[in-house]
């Protein structure tokens, strides 16, 4: 009788487990599932496969995270974590760059532009199991996003040029509506930000609960956060960390994501993220078997190129996917004005045939060979090469035909005789160029210190210019004195790159007169060249119009005048994605810069899974 | 004790602010963030104020609150951010280990060179010992895990390198597995960290020995007949140990601070680490609390190293 009693409560003990294991996730396929075609014929996704579910990823990168709060994290080494946790109402497709709905499962646009209607996926949940609705959209704009008190770099981004903000509302429980004070083209891609739960934060907003102090919000989710209290919707969930070693992230049981087959997504169980402090040791550990997917350095090619069949691993270097992000050299026009001093260079700097003269000196082949391996491509347009609007293409998502690229060969004869065109010529017969007064020009090339790569650019350069007469040199310096000095207009050449995306409208805080990184021509802010104007015109040409053709047509000339009339910013090179996996890893091929930052080493990881 | 913390932390803040830039430097070059948010954001960590008044505030909160500081970072407190998880425990273990193993090579080797000073096994160790003190730390550390990776291809044997755990030992409960994959990581550790103090030791090691042996006590003993085991090690080393202990107070802090580059090439899990991203990020209060952190410890070392004088040499008396 004992015995039965035993056997019965064990039995029961299994069963009670089974029926909590069963809970975890939906019991069928919610009717609004996002389905993902991987392998189907004829869609974006035929050359990826539908996977095997199970198994644990591991990967790595450098820092730790700071936080596990969405909205008001950073930098990467935060949103790398909470991006995979959080979802957003569109996405930005990581095959070929277009808007998706994502939490939203489709929209309406008025005819004017200004009204969005939004429809959410009904029946989809939190990684607690709670129910996601229109609230959690509201909450994530009005009481956050909005809210003076938070501190979040997404308000900057969904701001309007007229300085006003999408009015978001709801019309139901699954449906939203934004209302806009102007037409703007990319608010489809700005609206895509990680959509918060309601139903945990909201007593953490002084806002909703005055009885927490204000500014609260900033500090919940920090690492100090039981990681069982996270939830999202995304499809992996931090799991656990530990400080310097790894954060261990799960699969969310309630993700919305499928396959064609009606499996749910993400395939692996487990995903790890092992925190190193450099990228030397997580060479060795990927060589070393400890990694399945490594995003390597062009420096580490080789090295990876040698093993790749004894170790059976794949190193992609894809050129025609270069890193997002410019590159330059930037002369700074306003040299000298601040004290009234440099005229003659501030005179030179001014003189767009001189930077002409520099743009044909600039020898970005050498530089890519001796510096990268080969592992890169020429830049000459601020806009990224995969970006639908780069004027590399013929029409909006064209292929790339390069026919409109604004292109200075590299030749010295030819910067040489353009600078004896404007009278900077060798006076005193000391080898080097002087201004007409007969002083000697002389000039300095800044870049961090510590970037071999960029010491290796300017070096190049300064050898081409003093080789045509020009007295220049390289001087690497801390990178905050760089950035303090580009920033008030205290240098000669900065060379240095910003991040940056596919949406030309990214770059106003750059490229627009009143920008606070117009580093090169500050003064233009009050009196801006002829050239400078249309570029304005054209930013706000390129936002103003819901037709992308048309907006390409802005965005062309804009990238045109920009490279070859402007020449605020000389572009150097991008480097080409390059990244290695093991050849277990499942659907590893899909990855691109435009998966990132939504995505690790710009791959989907809910589709990647372990081969059998 | 007291005010050299205090002059200690007055320098260091205001060394912090000869940095150039601030921890908001990063930020400016982000294309995506407005100048009015920026200003929003110095406003509200403080880096508007001017620097005396800032230093003030902070010691303010520390003397009234306790608080010292939060981290622009995290925004989690200072000693928070610095002893996340288990850094400290593994900052002592890793630095005591280290020296514990240093002291057990260094002396008895010492002793060996002053016993058998010119002779060619005294070269040897000298050579080997400033080889150790010469290789740079970061570059032994790589050459280590290179060799180990590369040449010995340990992952075939489902061994890992850097860190402190393999993968799969990372989140496990402890286990006599566990303790044995902890010290297949942590050895690289002891060889580097431990090298390059192993010369210096050794060497005032042979120089106290050689010293004390020329006195006219250690003759006497000799003349007495003792031993040559005995004259040595019973009559001479106890005596000639002195100095180095005084010198193990400044080993101490010298093994936290001094095995930051290590612990980044080696990946090691401690309070440098933390220490070092908040110097690159420019998080002052962190980059306080670590200074704070790391002053304590030399006055401990020096405590430490008083109690142990006191204990091996019963003349010495604190009074």
């Amino acid at each position: 009788m004992k015995k039965l009693v035993l056997i019965t409560a064990s039995l029961l003990v299994v069963f009670s487990a089974c029926a909590v294991a069963l809970a975890q996730g939906y019991e069928t396929m919610p009717e609004d599932a996002l389905i993902i075609p991987l392998g189907v014929e004829g869609t974006l996704y035929d050359f990826l496969e539908p996977g095997l579910r199970g198994g644990t990823m591991y990967i790595s990168t450098i820092g730790d995270p700071k936080k596990w709060n969405h909205t008001t994290s950073k930098e990467t080494s935060t949103t790398l974590y909470t991006s995979q946790m959080m979802a957003g109402l569109t996405n930005q497709n990581p095959v070929n760059g277009a808007i998706e709905p994502e939490l939203a499962k489709s929209w309406d646009i008025s005819d004017d532009g200004l009204v969005i209607t939004f429809h959410l996926r009904r029946g989809i949940m939190w990684s607690d199991g709670t129910l996601f609705g229109a609230d959690d959209v509201l909450f994530t704009f009005n009481d956050l996003i909005y809210n003076e008190d938070v501190d979040t770099s997404s308000r900057d981004n969904i701001q309007l040029p007229d300085d006003t903000f999408p009015v978001v509302e709801k019309v139901d429980d699954h449906t939203v509506k934004v209302t806009l004070s102007m037409t703007f083209r990319p608010i489809l891609t700005q609206i895509g930000v990680g959509i918060m739960p309601k139903h945990k934060l909201a007593q953490y907003v002084h806002k909703l609960n005055p009885d927490v102090p204000v500014g609260t919000f900033n500090e919940t989710w920090g690492l100090d956060t039981d990681p069982a209290e996270l939830c999202g919707l995304g499809p992996f969930i931090v799991e656990s960390y530990e400080p310097d070693q790894q954060v261990v992230m799960r699969r969310n049981p309630y993700h919305y994501r499928y396959d064609a087959n009606g499996t749910q997504l993400p395939y692996i169980d487990k995903y790890v993220i092992l925190t190193v402090a450099s990228q030397d040791v997580s060479l060795l550990k990927f060589r070393n078997g400890e990694l399945d997917v490594f995003g390597c350095r062009p420096a580490d090619v080789p090295i990876l190129k040698a093993e790749e069949a004894a170790k059976d691993i794949t190193v992609m270097v894809a050129r025609d996917k270069p890193v997002l992000g410019t590159t330059w050299i930037t002369v700074n026009q306003d040299v000298g004005l601040a004290d009234g001093t440099r005229e003659n260079l501030r005179n030179l700097f001014r003189n767009r045939k001189f930077r002409i003269a520099l743009c044909h000196a600039m020898d970005k082949e050498t530089m890519i060979n001796n510096l990268v391996n080969g592992l890169a491509v020429p830049q000459w347009s601020p806009v990224s090469l995969l970006s639908p609007f780069y004027a590399g293409r013929d029409y909006y998502g064209g292929p790339i035909t390069e026919t409109n690229a604004v292109i200075f060969e590299y030749d010295l004869d030819k910067a040489a005789s353009l600078l004896d065109e404007i009278g900077i010529i060798d006076r005193n017969g000391d080898g080097w160029r002087d201004f007409e007064d007969g002083t000697t020009v002389e000039m300095e090339f800044n870049t961090n210190v510590g970037n071999t790569v960029r010491e290796g650019a300017i070096l190049i350069i300064v050898d081409d210019l003093n080789k045509i007469g020009l007295k220049a040199i390289a001087n690497p310096i801390d990178f905050n004195t760089l950035v303090t000095k580009l920033l008030s207009a205290d240098y000669d050449f900065v060379y240095l790159g910003l991040t940056g995306g596919t949406e030309p409208n990214s770059g106003g805080n750059v490229y627009r007169p009143c920008g606070t990184l117009h580093a090169w021509h500050y003064s233009a802010c009050e009196e801006p060249y002829e050239v400078e104007k249309r570029i304005d015109e054209l930013l706000d040409a390129g936002v103003a119009t819901l037709d992308n053709d048309k907006a390409f047509e802005a965005y062309k000339e804009y990238q045109i005048t920009l490279a070859g009339e402007d020449l605020g910013l000389l572009y150097t090179f991008n480097n080409a994605y390059t990244y290695v996996y093991y050849n277990y890893v499942g659907n590893a091929q899909v990855a691109s810069p435009l998966g990132s930052p939504s995505s690790f080493y710009g791959l989907t990881w809910d589709l990647v899974f372990k081969k059998g | 004790m007291l005010p050299l913390l205090v002059l200690v932390s007055l320098f260091s803040f205001a060394i912090i602010q000869l940095m150039p830039g601030d921890y908001l430097t990063r930020a400016r070059l982000d294309p995506q963030i407005k100048q009015e948010t920026l200003n929003a954001l110095a406003r509200r960590y403080g880096l508007d104020k001017p620097f005396m008044t800032r230093y003030l505030a902070w010691v303010k909160g520390i003397l009234t609150r306790g608080d010292f500081g939060t981290s622009f970072e995290t925004r989690q407190p200072v000693f928070f951010t610095l002893f996340l998880g288990s850094r400290l425990q593994w900052t002592l273990v890793v630095s005591i280990s280290t020296m514990i193993i240093t002291w057990l090579f260094a002396i008895p080797l010492g002793i060996y060179s002053a016993t058998h000073q010119y002779k060619a096994s005294d070269h040897g160790l000298t050579f080997f010992g400033f080889l150790g003190l010469s290789i740079p730390n970061f570059f032994f550390a790589l050459v280590v895990l290179w060799l180990l990776v590369a040449v010995f291809k340990v992952g075939n044997y489902g061994l890992g390198i850097g860190g402190l755990f393999d993968n799969r030992f990372i989140a496990a409960p402890w286990s006599l597995a566990k303790i044995g994959n902890l010290l297949w990581h942590i050895w690289p550790a002891w060889l580097v960290i431990g090298t390059s103090g192993m010369a210096g030791l050794l060497r005032y090691m042979r120089g106290s020995l050689l010293d004390t042996l020329s006195l006219q006590y250690v003759q006497t003993a000799r003349a007495k007949g003792l031993s040559e085991h005995i004259v040595v090690y019973k009559h001479a080393v106890r005596n000639a140990i002195n100095p180095l202990i005084s010198m193990l107070g400044m080993t101490l802090p010298n093994l936290v601070a001094g095995s930051l580059v290590t612990a980044i090439v080696l990946n090691l899990p401690t309070v440098e680490r933390a220490f070092w991203s908040a110097l690159q990020m420019q998080d002052e209060y962190v980059i306080m609390g670590g200074l704070l952190f790391f002053s304590l410890f030399l006055l401990l070392g020096n405590l430490l190293a008083d109690i142990l004088l006191a204990w091996v040499d019963p003349r010495i008396r604190y009074n």
